[in-house]
């Protein structure tokens, strides 16, 4: 509860900074139809062609797709702005600040910064998931739209460990801005189904970037594909990689040394 | 001018040198999309049986693996970094060289092609045996390749600066840059080879620039033309390079006379 609080007192101070740039804040509201629209417009010229792509039918692509800025806004919401910020704490020395709060370091390390505007690419992500899931057509029962939530959830964790993951790793090396770049350069992946990719690009991006996983799980538990035991495993796993993350942050934080320490 | 150049570009490897990391991660970012579409249409193609208007499996490989290759050679950041320049007052002391800035960044831009282009190639060559890439071409694809290529680059150069002068009276260009990315997305080739996407949006793309600086030496480089196509494609290059110099002069003096950083 008390962490709840200070996460809305985060985003509204974050609001209040970006409400400063106004003409910004809409010009990337903008950007964001722009970039969702190309998108959407290319899986229309796919499926010109087409009536399916690896047993995937128009609708289901576009509900797909509407997952994949789904997570990718809620992660640029909250844990890619934060993220950033540690890194640079770390180069200058400044984590003591966060460090000497009375509050869990982690949390505050992932949630303390965001950036505000992205909680458009939600709102877009969710409206094209569900312009998607008006496609199928299909009812959509109790249990699959728990599963999807289910799935979702997991999916953003899994890829909030491996960023915590490397970020963590700025203890050691300092900069890692170049490993996070190779991360977000596999992100793009994440627009099409994770089973259309050569075996080495899909067993990287399940494994080693997860957002194949992330992304093309929601849309499976939608399109009917996927069952319990898939989800339980998900979660299994996602508890493992937040495990191990979190494991990794305490460890590296050890190996912390301010600039006053 | 020779000599000047000799000179700025033994400066510029020199610099380039202390990011060598750096420069082989970017190129990530112009293979990623191609392979992606690539998997995508190849998926495509099977469901269709193997081919998908006139492209089999293996033409799509070789047409993503020339629009990898030229996608590189023609990538143009300018239009992003002069409005950093611009904004931190970089572009003051620059303007009182002799030299025009332009030139500074033709030998950045030529290095930084330089040094990522052989481990291009081994990406390219891994991308080409997973999926099974077959090459139709002629000697004349080749050597039409060349020129092609080569006001392929000069287009998109120049373009990025035609789109940075913008910065002299918006400051802030970030909506622009993101305009041209996705239209460039959507009519350069880059979802489709342009034979396979909608009639209006062919002609879009070959009546502006956005065919000629991407999906052209593409399908050049892939064999996938007739000559007298490959020289009118050639055409259309030379006379858009040709509107986006004397746009860029234009806009430069018209921009200078805007320019209101520290110190100018």
């Amino acid at each position: 509860m008390r962490y709840l609080r200070m996460f809305r007192a985060f985003a509204s101070t974050e609001f209040q900074f970006e409400m400063e740039y106004r003409g910004n804040f809409y010009l990337s509201i903008l950007e964001m139809f722009l970039v969702i629209g190309t998108s959407i417009a290319a899986v229309l010229v796919m499926f010109q062609h087409t009536t399916t792509m690896n047993g995937w039918t128009l609708p289901q692509m576009i509900l797909l797709l509407g997952v994949y800025y789904l997570i990718q806004g809620g992660v640029n919401l909250v844990f890619s702005p934060s993220f950033e910020r540690v890194m640079e704490h770390v180069r200058a020395g400044t984590l003591d600040f966060h460090l000497l709060k009375p509050v869990n370091t982690q949390f505050l390390v992932s949630t303390r910064h965001l950036r505000v505007v992205r909680a458009a690419d939600l709102v877009l992500g969710l409206v094209v998931v569900i312009v998607g899931l008006l496609q199928v057509g299909e009812q959509i029962g109790v249990a699959q739209s728990l599963l999807f939530a289910l799935s979702l959830f997991f999916g953003v964790m899994l890829v909030y460990s491996l960023l915590l993951g490397l970020v963590t790793l700025s203890f050691w090396f300092v900069r890692v801005e170049n490993l996070l770049a190779i991360f977000w350069a596999f992100t793009e992946a994440g627009r099409f189904p994770v089973d259309v990719y050569p075996l080495w690009l899909r067993v990287s991006l399940s494994t080693i970037v997860p957002i194949g996983i992330a992304v093309t799980a929601p849309a499976n538990a939608i399109a009917g594909r996927m069952d319990w035991i898939g989800v339980v495993l998900l979660g299994a796993g996602t508890v493992v990689a937040v495990g191990v993350a979190s494991a990794l942050w305490r460890r590296g934080l050890r190996s912390y040394t301010g600039a006053s320490a | 001018m020779i000599r000047i150049y000799r000179q700025l570009l033994i400066a510029q490897i020199q610099a380039a040198a202390q990011y060598r990391i750096q420069a082989v991660l970017w190129m990530l970012f112009s293979i990623i999309r191609p392979v992606i579409f690539l998997a995508a249409w190849t998926a495509v193609s099977n469901a269709q049986g193997g081919s998908v208007g006139g492209y089999t499996t293996s033409d799509f490989a070789a047409y993503y693996i020339a629009l990898t290759i030229v996608g590189q050679l023609t990538t143009a950041w300018n239009s992003f970094e002069f409005e950093f320049e611009v904004r931190q007052g970089r572009l003051s002391p620059k303007l009182l060289r002799p030299l025009h800035p332009l030139h500074y960044a033709v030998v950045e831009n030529l290095i930084w092609k330089a040094t990522t282009f052989l481990p291009l190639l081994v990406v390219c060559a891994l991308v080409a045996v997973t999926f099974h890439v077959e090459w139709h071409g002629e000697w004349w694809h080749l050597v039409l390749f060349v020129p092609s290529i080569l006001l392929a680059a000069a287009l998109a150069f120049m373009i990025a600066w035609v789109i940075a002068t913008a910065t002299f009276w918006l400051q802030r260009i970030n909506t622009i840059n993101t305009l041209l990315q996705r239209t460039g997305f959507m009519f350069a080739g880059q979802i489709a080879p342009l034979a396979l996407v909608p009639t209006w949006m062919q002609v879009i793309s070959y009546s502006l620039p956005f065919a000629y600086f991407l999906a052209v030496p593409a399908e050049i480089l892939r064999g996938g033309v007739t000559l007298e196509r490959g020289l009118l494609y050639l055409v259309g290059q030379a006379v858009w390079l040709g509107l986006a110099v004397v746009a860029f002069r234009f806009a430069w003096r018209a921009g200078l006379r805007e320019f209101s950083a520290v110190g100018a």
